[in-house]
């Protein structure tokens, strides 16, 4: 029998087409083999400016015109590639050298080849991204060359190849095929040799032994990063964990338990055994780690090191619940990892249990009974991570650990040393660098690379520098780093996208002007502004004039921010991925560009602006009859700080239109206040102190830090706002049912108010009701303490942090009843007032002029408003991350500038020869076992004090921050969980009277001072110390 | 239409005239010496082309010419899919769930795991101008699936793999199993009995189908290597020739006729078309010994029946002694030379003797089985 087989060789096409095939498995379960077809081509060009027949065999865009080249005709060379050089990283170079990649010294002209951008985006999506966002930025000339496509340079894989090596050959054959093809196409006139190296770099040993016999340059990255200047800087922000690893081998002891094989995770997660969710550590003890996931109401623990198994905050992990006698009470007790030393790490469960499968299941019915129960003190479920889904590692600040650099700063030897975090929940970073002298004292960028099971804490590497510690500069930028707040300036295609007359843009005079089309002439109107003193950015502006029928209208006229930014250009786009401005306490980090949020589309007084106006014709008795929106052009008459609005309301001698106008806002403002706390509307707190930074420099630094005033021109202007929006997101949504861009806020799970609930009624008899938000805000109003009148704003900052935060999200996302907002007890809401400072507000503009049918310059106002359901969900992610990290960013800014002023009058008092500290009056806000959580209503700041910083009776006031650690070890504590007391004392001593009792709520005096730890593991660290001087009653 | 669709079942049959149809077979049963109208010893095939992986898309594919023209191209492709167990479902499951939870290494428990079911292959064949629930498709693939399935590797020492024959191949574990769908299309009309064209290139395809490396272990969801070369084949490889006689292999069916005495091989269309009976043979290598061995045996309705019968000269009216020999034709005696339609079942002997030349060393399956191994595969 004789067979035979067709010869394909001979086919003239075959060498043009060829085949990827691959195995895909689908979200269903399915696994299909999948074949591509790959036509492979000529004509992709090399990109590089000294080509001379690239440019004519390019392909062309519609308009013929080819891709501009990239790569420069005088790359940059090193001392071995005079001539200057391109560069071909393969995969593993980036990843283990990103950061290099992204330095503005060195690498330029570099050829990223799709292969490796592929194997890329499979290995590390985050640095996909930033090889993408490398490649679209000009200035570094990255080429993204399609070497898959080109005949020359695709490589089919060999028998028994491995996809790497196979990779691997694909880079030194672009590599080749590069000096063959410039050396052939190179312009005329330019001598041989200026013909640039092509250098490959490459980690691989097999691929650069390869290389060499092929002829190819190939350098390890190390060898090519030495061969630069300022090479000891770049060589520390190589990824240290894949060299490390290959050099440690099977070495010691393994830390912690292995992951789960993703199959089995998903099977588990399946089946309803593990479960998934984000993992969160507790600010308060960084070894107390909680995961929410979806199947049950309230968190699961994890405990201990070995439980969290390697996780970090914001990771999405896999956790398997841990068997019942293992189960703990959440910890009360204050754990910081600097305190902590190795030796007393509380890893807990260390015995592991063969359980069954039948067993685990029965396990999850006891969560549920157990979150159901009334949980206080009894041993809550605990879990331990199986696996990690998504690590969430981003770069973090924090400053090297003092005490874990060597004795010898002997020049540039290369020396392990500890970073901590500036984010306490994240554990200290092993380092590796040949600056560690140099570091020490400076706030520093450092990336984590990877957790091994042999390393106890993760590696990571040095990034770059941003200045001494306590330098504003360098707490500023550090502050915006960790908030990931984009405070770079606006690049050019930005700014272009302004109008051209810049600060001499008028508003039309011919009312015939096209920008008229669509707008009322309000310019008739008396209307006002009321900010904040020293607003450079008005958002919004207010009117109100009596009606011929004894009826009022009342006008809020909003920044017409979308006349300025129209979609999906850069400045739109650069806006989106703001999502707001920031404000720090000297700084404020603009959304939108200066000219537009403080010029044009600010509503400044004496000159016309365009508007998107609300007016409602109202009763004297604030009931709405009709509202309408409208495009307007305004001139607002004046523009007024709180105070200034206050007094011209109160000073019977103002007569006139405006002062009128003013009043009747204020008295319809007052009855749309009432109706809404009618209504269950909450009067929230927050820990809120403003900064006056006026420079002076003579007087105490602490007087800058006022609380907050609220006046009555405040709550006007509140009022109106809150009401134009509710107004407006009605209108919205009834036109975009699906795509309108709201704000909610969910009804918090009665659970979350649990432990307050307990501690109130155990220490004050009270009872908090938290079956709705009206009842609540009853509740709240009842809490009052003749002792303590901040007890009330106590109470109010803990049930605030019960509930959850109000988000963005589309129409078509949740329910129409779901469309609560609770605090303000609103069936619909969204944010329409503030265009110029927040993304969300200008999205809502864009909505409603096209819900008002308003046309625009252009005539495209229609469509401007429509949004496909999925990029809206995007853009709401981003801006609900966006806000929160601007609130926190705001909040540490603050915090910050506290702490300098402190530091700044402690300097002062002592070159006075007083102490470093101010006494104030603190409140209790948490017990623990071993010490307690201090609100300063007058700085707005909470801190934790611990039994050493408890003064005693006896006790000297005055005691260095060393000589109170001593007092440690004398220190004892007795803590009553039921009744939120810890008695303070020193050991030994039974006298009552020299101890000190401290309770939930109390108020208690306290010296608060900033300090700088001068030794131990947290050195060179300022912190904020307060001290408990005792009860105060 | 219905006629003609009886005819067709065994095959087309050739318009030959009784006097071709007596000489055809009077030359075919020559005692110990047949003399085929193309040449061929009785053991012989015909040459046929072959290749194996033509369609990039399947699991595995092959296409197989016959040098009378027909050719056919089967694709195998290969799904997972969820066990039901057919008994106590919760229970089952439960079970499978501990034995997750417990361990992985699944020692001792192998033969539980690798039962498999008939059902999850299906197979499908195409055939020009027939429906596909029409008798001819259904027949065939009913008949070249059984051997399939049924082929169960007897010896407890065929490699754990394969253990269960192809049924146990396909079970991934407890829950989890592959389907595998035959697709058979005969390109050419169906000149003649398709059976041995179609089973062969079934075979062909079978044995270059791979199915994608399983990453995961023991009870999990199966989750698997996104590297098509690292794919495994479902029949598995050896490199060494001693072990692969030892391998299993997807059966083949091969076409036998008897004509008087003897037994030929691969039979054209013409000799089928005089044979006394027809035969189709499975055979397939068992996994646990060298030999070959038997799966089924099925009688194919020879064409020859449907034959119309010849004439004697002596009821020839145009001959004189017409009398004299319409007698001896009544009686139903041969007449040599003149072509009567075949009656009657199969010597018992002519089954045996068919069985031993397939089945002996050196033989005609072995042969054929070499001969489909040769075929480049990948």
């Amino acid at each position: 029998m004789k067979s035979l087989r067709r010869d394909v060789s001979a086919d003239p096409h075959a060498a043009n087409v060829t085949s990827k095939v691959f195995v895909r498995s689908t979200k269903s379960g399915k696994v299909q083999k999948i074949v591509r077809e790959l036509y492979l081509r000529q004509d992709i060009p090399c990109s590089s400016k000294l080509c001379s027949t690239c440019p004519y065999l390019a392909p062309t865009d519609a308009n013929g015109n080819i891709a501009p080249f990239v790569l420069s005709d005088q790359p940059a060379g090193t001392s071995d590639f005079p001539r200057g050089h391109y560069l071909v990283p393969d995969t593993n170079a980036l990843l283990n050298g990103m950061d290099l990649f992204e330095h503005t010294g060195a690498f330029y002209d570099v050829i990223i080849l799709q292969t490796v951008l592929e194997e890329l985006r499979n290995q590390s999506l985050p640095l996909y991204n930033r090889l993408l966002s490398l490649i679209k930025t000009d200035e570094k000339r990255f080429y993204l060359f399609f070497n898959e496509f080109r005949l020359e340079t695709h490589v089919r894989r060999a028998q028994d190849e491995s996809i790497n090596d196979r990779n691997d050959r694909a880079v030194r054959a672009v590599a080749t095929w590069y000096s063959e093809h410039l050396r052939a196409t190179i312009r005329k006139g330019k001598k041989e040799k200026s013909i640039p190296a092509i250098v490959v770099i490459t980690d691989d040993k097999d691929s650069l032994r390869k290389a060499k016999d092929e002829g190819v340059t190939a350098l390890s990255l190390p060898e090519y990063v030495a061969s630069l200047d300022d090479s000891d800087r770049l060589l520390d922000m190589i990824n240290e964990s894949r060299e490390a690893r290959e050099a440690k081998g099977a070495r010691g002891e393994l830390f912690y338990p292995e992951y789960y094989t993703m199959s089995k995770l998903q099977t588990g997660l399946r089946a309803g055994t593990l479960h998934q969710g984000v993992f969160n550590v507790s600010p308060y003890n960084y070894l107390e780690g909680s995961v929410n996931v979806a199947a049950f109401d309230k968190p699961l623990l994890i405990l201990g090191r070995e439980n969290s198994n390697r996780s970090i905050a914001g990771d999405a992990v896999v956790i398997e619940v841990l068997p019942k006698d293992q189960w703990k009470s959440p910890s009360t007790k204050i754990v910081e990892e600097e305190t902590v030393t190795k030796n007393d790490n509380p890893d807990a469960g260390d015995t592991e249990a063969v359980v069954t499968e039948r067993e685990r299941r029965a396990l999850q019915e006891e969560v549920k009974q157990a979150h159901g129960r009334n949980s206080e003190g009894k041993p809550q479920p605990t879990a331990k991570v199986v696996g990690v889904m998504k690590r969430n590692w981003r770069q973090y600040v924090g400053h090297v650990d003092s005490g874990s650099t060597g004795q010898a700063a002997s020049g540039r030897r290369q020396q392990t040393v500890f970073v901590l975090p500036m984010d306490k929940r994240v554990p200290k970073i092993r380092v590796r660098t040949r600056q560690a002298s140099e570091l020490l004292g400076q706030r520093i960028l450092v990336t984590i690379d990877a957790w091994d099971r042999d390393s106890r804490y993760p590696t990571g590497h040095f990034i770059r520098s941003l200045g001494e510690l306590e330098t504003k500069g360098a707490e500023t930028e550090a502050l915006l780093l960790e908030y990931d707040v984009q405070y770079k300036p606006f690049p050019k295609v930005v700014l272009d996208c302004l109008p051209a007359e810049g600060h001499d843009w008028k508003v039309p005079a011919s009312k015939d002007d096209i920008g008229w089309k669509g707008r009322r002439d309000l310019r008739d109107l008396l209307i006002c502004s009321i900010d904040p003193p020293g607003c450079q950015d008005i958002d919004d502006a207010l009117h109100a004039r009596p009606l011929p029928n004894g009826n009022f209208e009342v006008g809020v006229h909003i920044a017409d921010v979308s006349h300025f930014v129209k979609p999906n250009n850069a400045m739109d786009l650069e806006a989106s991925v703001r999502g707001t401005t920031v404000y720090l306490v000297d700084k404020r980090i603009d959304m939108l560009p200066h000219l537009l949020g403080t010029d044009l589309c600010s509503l400044k007084p004496y000159v016309e602006r365009y508007a998107f106006s609300v007016l409602w014709e109202m009763t004297p008795n604030a009931e709405v009859v009709s509202s309408s929106f409208t495009k307007s052009v305004i001139r607002s008459r004046e523009a007024f700080s709180y105070e200034k609005a206050q007094k011209r309301i109160d000073d019977a001698s103002q007569k006139d239109e405006l002062t009128e106008s003013m009043r009747t806002l204020l008295r319809f403002s007052k009855i749309l206040r009432q109706k809404r706390m009618d209504a269950g509307a909450l009067n929230l707190a927050s820990p809120e102190v403003r900064i006056e930074a006026d420079n002076d420099e003579v007087g105490d630094p602490l007087t800058d830090v006022k609380t907050k005033s609220m006046l009555a021109t405040n709550s006007l202007v509140e009022e109106f706002m809150l009401h134009a929006n509710i107004t407006v997101a009605s209108k919205i949504y009834d036109t975009f049912s699906q795509t309108a861009l709201l704000r909610r806020h969910a009804t918090p799970p009665p659970q979350n108010f649990e432990d307050l609930t307990n501690q109130l009624s155990k220490k004050r008899n009270m009872r908090l009701d938290v079956s709705s938000s009206g009842a609540l805000a009853d509740s709240l109003d009842k809490f009052v303490d003749p002792e303590n009148p901040f007890f009330n704003t106590l109470v109010r900052i803990l049930a605030t942090r019960c509930m959850t935060s109000a988000e963005y999200f589309s129409a078509g996302a949740h329910a129409e009843p779901e469309f609560r907002h609770y605090g303000l007890a609103s069936p619909i809401y969204t944010h329409f007032t503030s265009p110029i400072r927040r993304y969300a507000d200008l999205l809502v503009h864009r909505q409603l002029a096209s819900a008002i049918g308003y046309e625009g310059e252009n005539g495209r106002a229609q469509v401007e408003g429509v949004m496909t359901r999925n990029r809206l969900e995007d853009i709401c992610r981003n801006i609900n991350y966006r806000h929160r990290n601007a609130q926190f960013a705001g909040r540490a800014s603050i915090e910050y500038y506290v702490g300098q002023a402190l530091k700044a009058r402690g300097e002062k008092m002592s070159s006075d020869g007083g102490d470093g500290g101010i006494e104030e009056d603190g409140y209790v806000m948490r017990v623990f076992e071993n010490g307690v959580v201090v609100f300063v209503p007058r700085f707005g700041i909470e801190g934790v004090v611990r039994l050493e910083d408890f003064v005693l009776p006896g006790d000297s006031t005055l005691r260095s921050v060393e000589e109170r650690r001593e007092l440690i070890v004398r220190r004892e504590s007795d803590f009553d969980n039921e009744e939120y007391t810890i008695h303070v004392s020193d050991k030994g001593q039974t006298d009552k009277n020299r101890g000190m009792t401290v309770e939930l709520f109390q108020r208690v005096k306290v010296n608060v001072s900033s300090v700088k730890e001068e030794s131990g593991r947290g050195a060179g660290k300022r912190r904020v110390r307060i001290l408990v001087l005792g009860g105060a009653k | 239409m219905s006629a003609q669709r009886q005819a067709s079942s065994a095959s087309q049959t050739p318009h030959i005239s009784p006097a071709e149809l007596s000489y055809l077979w009077s030359s075919l049963a020559l005692p110990n010496n047949p003399i085929r109208p193309d040449g061929r010893s009785p053991t012989q095939f015909r040459p046929l082309s072959a290749e194996t992986d033509i369609l990039p898309g399947t699991n595995g594919s092959a296409r197989v010419g016959f040098a009378d023209g027909t050719q056919a191209i089967v694709g195998v492709k290969a799904e997972v899919e969820k066990t039901v167990a057919a008994a106590d479902v919760s229970s089952l499951s439960q079970r499978a769930q501990e034995q997750f939870g417990e361990n992985q290494d699944g020692e001792g428990k192998s033969s539980a795991t690798t039962t498999g079911h008939g059902s999850w292959v299906q197979m499908s064949i195409e055939i020009p101008g027939y429906r596909d629930d029409d008798a001819l498709p259904v027949f065939l693939s009913e008949m070249m699936r059984e051997p399939l399935v049924e082929s169960v590797s007897s010896g407890g020492n065929a490699d754990g793999e394969m253990a269960g024959g192809l049924k146990g191949r396909l079970v991934i574990n407890r829950r989890w199993h592959w389907r595998l769908y035959i697709d058979v299309l005969l390109l050419s009309q169906p000149l003649s009995y398709p059976l041995p064209l179609l089973s062969l290139t079934t075979h062909l395809a079978l044995l270059s189908t791979k199915l994608p490396k399983l990453k995961s272990l023991g009870e999990e969801d199966p989750f698997f290597d996104d590297d098509w070369d690292a794919a495994e084949y479902l029949y598995p490889r050896s490199q060494s020739r001693l072990a692969s006689a030892l391998q299993l292999r997807p059966p083949v069916t091969l076409l036998v006729i008897s004509v008087g005495e003897n037994v030929i091989f691969d039979p054209s269309r013409d000799e089928i078309a005089v044979a006394d009976t027809l035969l189709a043979i499975s055979v397939a290598r068992d996994g646990g010994s060298d030999a070959l061995k038997v799966l089924s045996i099925r009688t194919v309705d020879p064409p020859s029946r449907l034959t119309q019968p010849g004439m004697p000269n002596a009821e020839n009216p145009a001959s004189l002694e017409s009398a004299a020999v319409a007698e001896q034709a009544v009686n139903g005696e041969e007449i040599p030379g003149v072509w009567r339609p075949r009656r009657g079942g199969v010597k018992r002997n002519t089954v045996a003797k068919m069985v031993k030349l397939v089945l002996q060393k050196g033989g005609v399956g072995e042969e054929v089985l070499e001969g489909l191994e040769g075929v480049e595969v990948g």
